[in-house]
C-alpha cells in the first residue's frame, strides 16, 4: 500500500513535468514577442515608435483594459464612452492580454509605460495624444491625526521641491540605471513607526527588488520620514485595499502614485501633488519586430528573470512559507474548533445547536474573501494584527465549519446498534462515543477530509487581498517586474501541486492508520500471552 | 431479582406498554411471545434503559434504576443484552469485541480477558474466529459471539430480544442451541422470539404480551396447553380471527359475504373451506337465525387455524333459548349439517347474546 501511494506521487509528478514541458513548448513556440532588453531600449529622450493606432479616436470603438480600482476606469468612460473595457487586477495581466491581442489597449502612467517598453520591444503608446494629465499624491485618512501628518508632509515636500531634489529624484527612478536606484535606511525615529499603505506592483513608483519594497514614491516616504524622526513600514497590498486600509485605521497614510481625483477626495486628505504626468493609451507596435529567441534561450531567460534576478526566489520562497503557515494552523486550529463545536452539538443541546447552525450559515454562505476584509478591515478594524493572523482565523472558521460537517456526516452513516451494543455493556456515554463510534465514523470522511485540505490549500490563495505576502501574492510581485504571465505561474501552479501533494501524502498514511484491518496479530493482542 | 410497577410508555403514536406490572425471580428463564407492536421488545429495553420509561418504576436487586439518581452504567454491566442485529463492534476482532468490556468496565486483565474469551468462544464453536472482523461472519456466527461477548462480562440477568429474527433458517439452529445450554446454567434469562416451540423447550415461564401489558402470565404448559384468556388461546394456536355483527334483518349480506372473501384470502384459507364458510355464513344466518328471531342481533366470530388448517365458526344471538340445529329443518339444515363435523350448543352469562352456537366445518 504504501508503495502503491508512492508510486502514485510520483507518477503525479511525471505528468505535471511533461505538462510543463508541453505548456512551455506552446508560449515559447510562437515567437510573438521579444524579451531581451538590450534589443530595444527606449529612452525618455527617443523618439516614440509608432503604434497600431495613432489616435485616441481610433480607439473609440477598440477593447480597452483597465487596472481594477484604479482611477482610469473614470477615465477611459468619460474619454472613450464608446470603447469596450475589460478589468485586470494588475499591470502585467494588462501587457499580456495587450501582446496576446485580446485588448486593442490599455491606459496607464507614462513613467510606467516607459518601463515596461524597457522591456517589450513590441509596445509603444500614443504620445501625441494623452488621455488626461494628471497629479499623484499620498493620501491621509480624514481625520485629525491625518491632518496633522498631511501638513507634516505637505512642508516637507514644499522644502523638497524648492531645492530642486524633487526633480533629482525624478530623474534617479525614471531613468535607467538600476545601480543608483537606491533608498536611505530609515532608523527607528522616536516618534513611532508610521505604517504605509502601497501596492509594490507599479515600478517605478513602488515596487519590489531584492525583496525589498523600493521606488520613487518610497524613496520620497522615507526621506519625509528620516528627516520627521519618524519610524517606517511599507505594507503591500492589493491596490483595491489601499484607500480601505487608511479609512479602517490599518495603515497611518498611503503612498501608492494615487490619482487625485474629486471622488476620492470626499473619502481621504490628499497631500499636495508630488507628481504630474500624463496617462497614455498603450499599444502594440505598428510593426513588430519578430525576432524570437529560439525556444531554449527564452525559457532560460525567463527562468533568470523569474527566479535567478534579485534573488527572486526568495521571494517564492517567502510566499510558500506564508501559504503553508496558513494551511498547516488553519488545519490544526480549524481541525480543533470543528472537533470541539460538535462534541458540545453532539447530544443535541438546542442552545450550543442553533448557535452552531447560525454560525455555520454565516460562514458557509460568504465567500472566503470577503469573510477575510471583513475580519481585517472590520472585526479587527482598530487592532493592530497581521494578515497572516487574520488569514488563519478566516480559514481555521471556514475550515473549522467544514470539518464539523464531516463528522456529523461520519458519526451518523455508524449504526445506531452500535450505541446501543456499547451502553448494553455498561459503557457512558462519552467513552462509548470516543472507543466505539468515532474510530468507525472517521474512515468515512477522511477522503473528504484530504479533499478539502486540498481545497484550503487553493483558497489561500486570496489572501494578498488582506496584504499577506503568500505564494499566489510573490507571483503576482514577481509578474509585475517580469511582465510575463507564463513563467511564474506555471511556476507557482507546480508549487501548489506539490504542497497538495504532500498534504494529501501526510493525510494518507493517516488513512493506513485509521483501517483496524491493516493491524497484525501482534498488534491486535498486545500484551496477551497466548497458549493452546 | 427484577420488580415492576405499573411500567407505561409512551411514543407520540403509539402506547405499547399501557400497566406493567411484574416480578422476575432468580433462575427464571422467561419466554416473552405475543403479537407484533405488543411491547415485547419495549419491556426489555426499557428494563436496561435503553428506553426511557413514560411512567412507572422498576427495581433491579433492589436498586430503582427508573430513579435519575441511578448509576445506570453500572446496572447494565450486570445485564447483558443480545440484540436482533447482533451490533457487534465492526472495528475490531471478534476477540477483542469479547475482551474489551471487561477490561474497560471490570478491570481485568487482558490476559484475562483473552482467557475467558477464548472459552467462551470454544463453548460456542467460533475459537478459530477470534481474529477475524465481524463482516467476514455469517449471521449465526455473529449472533454466537454476540452471546459470548455478554457471557464475558458475567451477567446475573441475560436479555435476548429475537435473537434469531434476523437470521436465515439454515443458521436459527445453530444460536438456538447456544441459548439452550445457557438456559440449562440457571442464569435469569428473558427471550422475546416468535418461535413458540423453542420457547417451550427453555423456559420455565411465559409472559403473554397484549392489550398493553402482560396479558398472560404462566407455566408453558399453562400457557400453550391451557390457556386461560383468549387471546392467548388464538396466539398459541396461531388462530386467525374474523368477528361479524349482524344487528337487524336488513344487514348487509354482500358486504359481509366480501369481507369473508378478503379473510380467507388473506390467511390463504383453501377454496374448499372457504365455500364451507361462506355457506354456513348464508344458510345459518339467513335461512336458520333471522326467520327464527324476533329481533334478530347476531355476532357470528370465525377461527381459522394455520396449524390444523380447520376453522370453527361461532354464533351468538339474542332471544329465548334455541339450538337451530336441533330444532329447526329444511333443506338449509340439511345443508349445514353436511358441511360440519362437529357442533356444541349453550347458554352463556351474556345477557345479550344468551346462545352460543359453535361449529367445527369440515375441511
Amino acid at each position: 500500500m504504501d508503495r502503491a501511494l508512492n508510486r502514485r506521487f510520483y507518477s503525479l509528478l511525471t505528468v505535471l513535468l511533461f505538462l510543463f514541458v508541453f505548456l512551455t513548448g506552446l508560449a515559447y513556440g510562437t515567437p510573438a514577442r521579444s524579451e531581451s532588453e538590450s534589443v530595444s531600449r527606449t529612452d525618455q529622450t527617443e523618439a516614440v515608435p509608432q503604434g497600431v493606432y495613432t489616435s485616441l479616436d481610433q480607439l473609440a470603438d477598440k477593447e480597452i483594459g483597465v487596472q481594477t480600482g484604479s482611477s482610469f476606469d473614470l477615465l477611459v468612460t468619460e474619454k472613450l464612452p464608446d470603447a469596450k473595457k475589460l478589468y485586470f487586477n494588475s499591470k502585467s495581466d494588462m501587457v499580456n492580454a495587450l501582446l496576446g491581442k485580446k485588448i486593442d489597449a490599455f491606459v496607464t502612467d507614462e513613467p510606467v509605460v516607459r518601463e515596461i517598453m524597457r522591456q517589450y520591444a513590441g509596445l509603444t503608446y500614443i504620445s501625441e495624444d494623452p488621455l488626461e494629465n494628471f497629479e499623484c499624491a499620498l493620501a491621509f485618512p480624514r481625520n485629525s491625526k491625518g491632518e496633522k501628518l498631511r501638513q507634516e508632509f505637505n512642508a516637507f515636500l514644499a522644502r523638497f521641491k524648492a531645492d530642486g531634489k524633487l526633480e533629482e529624484m525624478e530623474a534617479k527612478w525614471f531613468g535607467e540605471d538600476e545601480s543608483i536606484k537606491d533608498i536611505p535606511v530609515v532608523p527607528e525615529g522616536d516618534k513611532g513607526i508610521l505604517r504605509v499603505a502601497t501596492e509594490a506592483a507599479f515600478e517605478p513608483f513602488e515596487y519590489v527588488r531584492n525583496g525589498q519594497i523600493v521606488g520613487y514614491d518610497v524613496d520620497l516616504v522615507s526621506r519625509f520620514c528620516i528627516e520627521n524622526g519618524y519610524g517606517l513600514e511599507m505594507v503591500d497590498m492589493v491596490f483595491d485595499g489601499v484607500l480601505t486600509s487608511i479609512q479602517t485605521g490599518k495603515c497611518d497614510f498611503a503612498a501608492a502614485g494615487i490619482t487625485v481625483t474629486p471622488e476620492r477626495k470626499e473619502n481621504v486628505l490628499f497631500s499636495e501633488p508630488n507628481f504630474a504626468g500624463r496617462i497614455v493609451a498603450v499599444v502594440r507596435v505598428a510593426k513588430s519586430s519578430k525576432d524570437g529567441n529560439g525556444f531554449q534561450t527564452g525559457i532560460l531567460d525567463s527562468f533568470r528573470k523569474t527566479f535567478l534576478r534579485e534573488d527572486r526566489w526568495k521571494l517564492f520562497l517567502e510566499g510558500v512559507g506564508n501559504t503553508l503557515i496558513i494551511t498547516v494552523l488553519s488545519i490544526v486550529l480549524g481541525t480543533a474548533l470543528g472537533f470541539g463545536v460538535f462534541m458540545l452539538c453532539r447530544n443535541g443541546n438546542p442552545l450550543a445547536n442553533g448557535m452552531t447552525r447560525f454560525m455555520m450559515w454565516l460562514i458557509q454562505g460568504t465567500p472566503v474573501v470577503v469573510l477575510l476584509m471583513i475580519l481585517y478591515y472590520i472585526i479587527f478594524g482598530s487592532v493592530s494584527v497581521t494578515g497572516i493572523f487574520v488569514s488563519v482565523i478566516g480559514f481555521s472558521l471556514t475550515f473549522g465549519s467544514a470539518v464539523f460537517s464531516l463528522l456529523k456526516m461520519g458519526v451518523g452513516a455508524v449504526d445506531p446498534g452500535q450505541y446501543e451494543a456499547a451502553y448494553a455493556l455498561g459503557y457512558s456515554n462519552r467513552r462509548t462515543f470516543f472507543r466505539f463510534i468515532l474510530p468507525q465514523a472517521l474512515p468515512h470522511v477522511i477522503s473528504a477530509y484530504q479533499g478539502e485540505i486540498v481545497g484550503l490549500i487553493k483558497a489561500t490563495a486570496v489572501v494578498g487581498y488582506i496584504a499577506v505576502q503568500d505564494l499566489t501574492k510573490m507571483g503576482d510581485i514577481v509578474r509585475s517586474r517580469t511582465y510575463e504571465a507564463f513563467f511564474p505561474l506555471i511556476a507557482i501552479t507546480l508549487i501548489y501541486f506539490l504542497l497538495e501533494g504532500l498534504f494529501s501524502f501526510l493525510v494518507s498514511r493517516i488513512r493506513i492508520h485509521l483501517d483496524p484491518k491493516r493491524r497484525k496479530k501482534g498488534e491486535v493482542l498486545k500484551g496477551v500471552k497466548i497458549h493452546d | 431479582m427484577i420488580k415492576i410497577e405499573h411500567l407505561k410508555k409512551e411514543y407520540p403514536n403509539a402506547t405499547p406498554l399501557r400497566d406493567v406490572n411484574v416480578e422476575i425471580r432468580d433462575g427464571d428463564v422467561i419466554s416473552v411471545i405475543g403479537p407484533s407492536g405488543t411491547g415485547k421488545s419495549t419491556l426489555l429495553r426499557c428494563i436496561n434503559q435503553l428506553e426511557k420509561p413514560t411512567d412507572g418504576k422498576i427495581w433491579v436487586d433492589g436498586v430503582e434504576i427508573t430513579d435519575p439518581g441511578c448509576d445506570i452504567n453500572k446496572v447494565r454491566r450486570k445485564m447483558g443484552m443480545v440484540f436482533q442485529s447482533f451490533n457487534l463492534f465492526g472495528n475490531m476482532t471478534v476477540i477483542e469485541n469479547i475482551m474489551i468490556a471487561p477490561v474497560d468496565l471490570l478491570g481485568k486483565t487482558k490476559q484475562d480477558a483473552y482467557d475467558t474469551g477464548m472459552r467462551l468462544l470454544r463453548t460456542v464453536g467460533l475459537a478459530e474466529k477470534a481474529l477475524n472482523y465481524p463482516d467476514e461472519l455469517s449471521g449465526g456466527q455473529k449472533q454466537r459471539i454476540a452471546i459470548a461477548r455478554t457471557l464475558a462480562m458475567d451477567p446475573d440477568v441475560i436479555l435476548l430480544d429475537e435473537p434469531t429474527s434476523a437470521l436465515d433458517p439454515t443458521m436459527v439452529g445453530e444460536v438456538q442451541a447456544v441459548i439452550r445450554d445457557l438456559a440449562k446454567t440457571g442464569k435469569t434469562m428473558m427471550i422475546v422470539t416468535h418461535e413458540m416451540a423453542f420457547a417451550r423447550a427453555i423456559c420455565n415461564r411465559v409472559f403473554y404480551m397484549d392489550e398493553g401489558g402482560i396479558y398472560e402470565d404462566g407455566t408453558p404448559e399453562e400457557i400453550f396447553d391451557h390457556p386461560k384468556r383468549e387471546n392467548t388461546r388464538r396466539f398459541v394456536r396461531r388462530l386467525k380471527v374474523l368477528e361479524l355483527a349482524v344487528s337487524n334483518s336488513d344487514y348487509d349480506y354482500l358486504g359481509m359475504a366480501g369481507e369473508i372473501r378478503q379473510y380467507c384470502n388473506k390467511n390463504q384459507i383453501t377454496p374448499k373451506l372457504e365455500n364451507h364458510i361462506q355457506l354456513a355464513f348464508e344458510e345459518t344466518v339467513q335461512y336458520l337465525l333471522i326467520p327464527a328471531l324476533e329481533n334478530p342481533r347476531i355476532r357470528v366470530i370465525i377461527e381459522y387455524s394455520e396449524a390444523e388448517e380447520s376453522a370453527i365458526m361461532t354464533f351468538r344471538y339474542n332471544g329465548a333459548p334455541l339450538n337451530v340445529i336441533e330444532q329447526g329443518n329444511g333443506l338449509p339444515l340439511s345443508v349445514v349439517k353436511g358441511i360440519i363435523v362437529e357442533t356444541e350448543y349453550g347458554i352463556t352469562d351474556d345477557e345479550e347474546y344468551k346462545n352460543q352456537l359453535v361449529l367445527k366445518l369440515r375441511q
